[in-house]
């Protein structure tokens, strides 16, 4: 490595100064002196320099330097062009900063930073303006001091992916949704957006369905029982016996459409737990697979490996597991078989219809329990479906915590499975089966 | 420096505990608004199950009550707060009451509006009562708001508007008794509705109590029966000192 030309220089300024100082000390006398007395100046020199350099990095402003070249003109100049450079990358900062601040501000959902304690360290005027913050008083807050509905507290301990829905402390039959997405560390950033405009469309589209079914309710009431007369007379010439046999299977199905929507619409209006009655499955399953058995088509077996009781509301317990078991039944031809089995795995229990029948395209697994899909639409219409079965069995699950399994295979069977959580499930215990 | 540490570290868990305490009375507090909120629902849905599920529901007010008690007595008799610490700890203790009190009243509230829902309806579907219930509701909200931030002025406001919550319950009383005379067979239904009415200016003067309590708290003045304009010149005194040291 080559030395500097700044550098050179100086030390060649350096050598000048101590070889005029050995010139005039060998001239005039008592060299030690002068040398000395050069010595001194050129510290003074370096020592103003410093000096300056001090200022120049403590102050804002330029500091003069009488010098256009060597060492210290350098320097400086260095200094200036470091000192100009984290002038502009704040000014940047700054400005970035502030389009930040800007365009959370315009954002019309609600943002909230929340550290560990789940106290408040910064949020949006969105938010303010939601949950009526003050962005003053409220930072450092805990937000669940200040947001104290039961439901949000409980949510706040145990955050998952999906949200909650809470009323808006600010306005009455207002509604908030809330997602709480962790990130950093241990800091978590709470999304409020007003969800009151889709609640009370979700409401009226509900309303609609449960209105419009029971309104058809009763004037189909009145041309099935005309029909059943018309049907079972015998005075009908027979030109019209297969037609008025046919509008019969057709309002039947009907009515049983229209039976299935409005259990639908009741288990979507109503709480979203089930009550915890106690259900007697084992009661409850035998006939049900009795009916299946009586019927023609594919073979219905039950296993019944526990005898396991759940606790929740009956009638929906009976819409599960009969929509499953007539589902199966309908999707397997004459000749397969349909299990029904009962039993536990992992202290929680599960009720698993397995079926040989034609199976279900794996890309359309997902769907099936959306209301009126169907797989293959010619075929499902065919075997008398009400499209509303698996949407029915879908809700009620949920209400009962519990989760629904598909596995499937296209042209060898599917196995649906209802795993209900423990805390659900009485075991009643060996001795009690015993003594039956 | 050992000595030091170990102090540091007695009132960093005395900090603690003073903080979970006042996050359990807060968290009481968003129970009780929301028993609340559901018995005046069940009220204007005419939802008898709703009604008695919240009279059902005030057991776990109730326990809540007691937990946080035993954890004040086990702050005063381990920790022996002083100051401002002594004067969380005690309001804490006398808000629960009156927090456990309003659960009580919207229990009643709860049984009452699970009655009316078998009788009929008036066409207003009980809009003075529904009124009157928004008012409170607001009341115990901007309580609890001002016990969390410590905002005496927000206090103010709320002991201010206990006036127009008693009006507001006179007028109804009034009027339940021309009805009654009008016609006596709607008087099981009016006393009901009275009744009501009763319970929800009690909620007010519960509402109004806790926010006493934080002006105690914050500024160490007690301003129990002094009338609002006493409270008024406290506050701001309270608060003049605050800002100026």
């Amino acid at each position: 490595m080559t030395l500097p030309n700044r550098w050179f220089s100086q030390l060649a300024a350096l050598a000048g100064l101590v070889v005029a100082a050995l010139l005039m000390g060998w001239w005039f006398g008592g060299p030690g002196w002068w040398l000395a007395g050069a010595t001194l100046i050129y510290v003074t020199w370096m020592l103003r320099h410093l000096y300056l350099l001090d200022r120049a990095l403590e102050g804002q402003h330029r500091v003069p330097l009488f010098e256009t070249r060597g060492l210290w003109a350098e320097i400086f100049a260095r200094v200036g062009k470091l000192r100009a450079k984290a002038r502009n990358r704040k000014k940047r900062y700054h400005r970035l900063l502030r389009e930040v601040r800007e365009s959370t501000g315009a954002l019309s959902d609600g943002g909230i930073i929340l550290n560990a304690d789940h106290e408040i360290m910064w949020f949006n005027p969105a938010a303010a303006r939601l949950l009526g913050l003050d962005p003053i008083t409220d930072i450092g807050h805990r937000i669940d001091n200040l947001l104290r509905q039961p439901d949000f507290v409980a949510y706040l301990k145990a955050p998952t992916g999906e949200g909650m829905t809470v009323e808006s402390p600010r306005h009455e039959s207002g509604w908030l949704h809330v997602q709480i997405i962790p990130y950093g560390e241990a800091q978590q950033l709470a999304i409020i957006r007003d969800v009151t405009r889709e609640k009370n469309v979700e409401r009226t589209r509900r309303d609609f369905v449960a209105n419009a079914s029971h309104e058809l309710r009763s004037p189909l009431t009145v041309i099935s029982g005309y029909l059943d007369s018309l049907g079972e007379g015998s005075d009908m010439p027979a030109a019209w016996r297969e037609p008025v046999t046919e509008m019969r299977r057709q309002a039947e199905r009907m009515t049983r459409i229209l039976r299935d929507l409005i259990e639908l619409t009741r288990l979507e209006s109503a709480d979203a737990v089930a009550p915890q009655d106690f259900v007697d499955v084992v009661g409850m399953l035998k006939p049900i697979v009795a009916e299946f058995q009586g019927r023609p088509g594919p073979t219905v077996r039950l296993a019944l490996e526990t005898d396991a009781a759940l606790l929740g509301k009956e009638s929906e317990l009976h819409s599960i597991f009969y929509n499953l078991i007539n589902n199966a039944v309908r999707f397997t031809p004459a000749g397969g078989s349909v299990r029904v089995i009962w039993r536990v795995e992992d202290s929680s229990a599960v009720f698993d219809v397995v079926d040989t029948g034609i199976g279900i395209p794996e890309e359309q697994i997902p769907r099936v329990t959306e209301r009126f899909y169907r797989v293959d639409p010619g075929r499902s219409r065919a075997t008398g479906g009400t499209g509303l079965g698996l949407a029915i069995v879908k809700h009620a699950l949920q209400r009962h915590e519990g989760q629904l399994k598909i596995r499937s295979r296209e042209g060898e069977g599917s196995t649906f499975s209802c795993t209900f959580p423990k805390e659900r499930v009485v075991f009643r215990g060996t001795a009690a089966q015993a003594v039956l | 420096m050992e000595v030091e540490d170990l102090g540091h570290h007695i009132s960093r868990r005395f900090n603690e505990d003073l903080e979970r305490v006042r996050n359990s009375e807060l968290s009481m507090g968003g129970l009780v608004e929301e028993q609340l909120d559901r018995a005046i629902k069940a009220l204007s849905d005419g939802n008898s199950q709703l009604g008695l599920q919240v009279a059902e529901d005030d057991k776990k007010v109730n326990r809540m009550e007691v937990a946080i008690d035993e954890e004040c007595s086990r702050i005063l008799a381990t920790r022996a707060p002083a100051a401002g610490d002594l004067r969380l700890v005690i309001a804490i203790i006398k808000t629960i009451t009156d927090l456990e009190r309003i659960g009580d009243e919207a229990e009643k509230i709860g049984v009452i509006a699970a009655r009316l829902a078998s009788v009929e309806r008036p066409s207003t579907n009980y809009r003075e009562l529904r009124n009157l219930a928004r008012h409170v509701k607001q009341m115990v909200h901007g309580a609890l708001n001002s016990f969390a931030r410590l905002d005496t002025k927000g206090a103010l406001e709320v002991v201010k508007a206990d006036n127009a919550v008693d009006e507001e319950y006179e007028s109804i009383y009034r009027q339940g008794i021309t009805f009654m005379m009008e016609d006596p067979r709607t008087i099981t239904r009016v006393m009901d509705m009275t009744w009501m009415a009763r319970a929800l200016e009690r909620i007010g003067d519960h509402a109004k109590n806790i926010c006493e309590y934080v002006i105690f708290m914050v500024h160490g003045k007690d301003v129990r029966h002094i009338g609002v304009k006493n409270i008024e010149a406290e506050v701001e005194q309270g608060v003049r000192r605050v800002e100026g040291t």
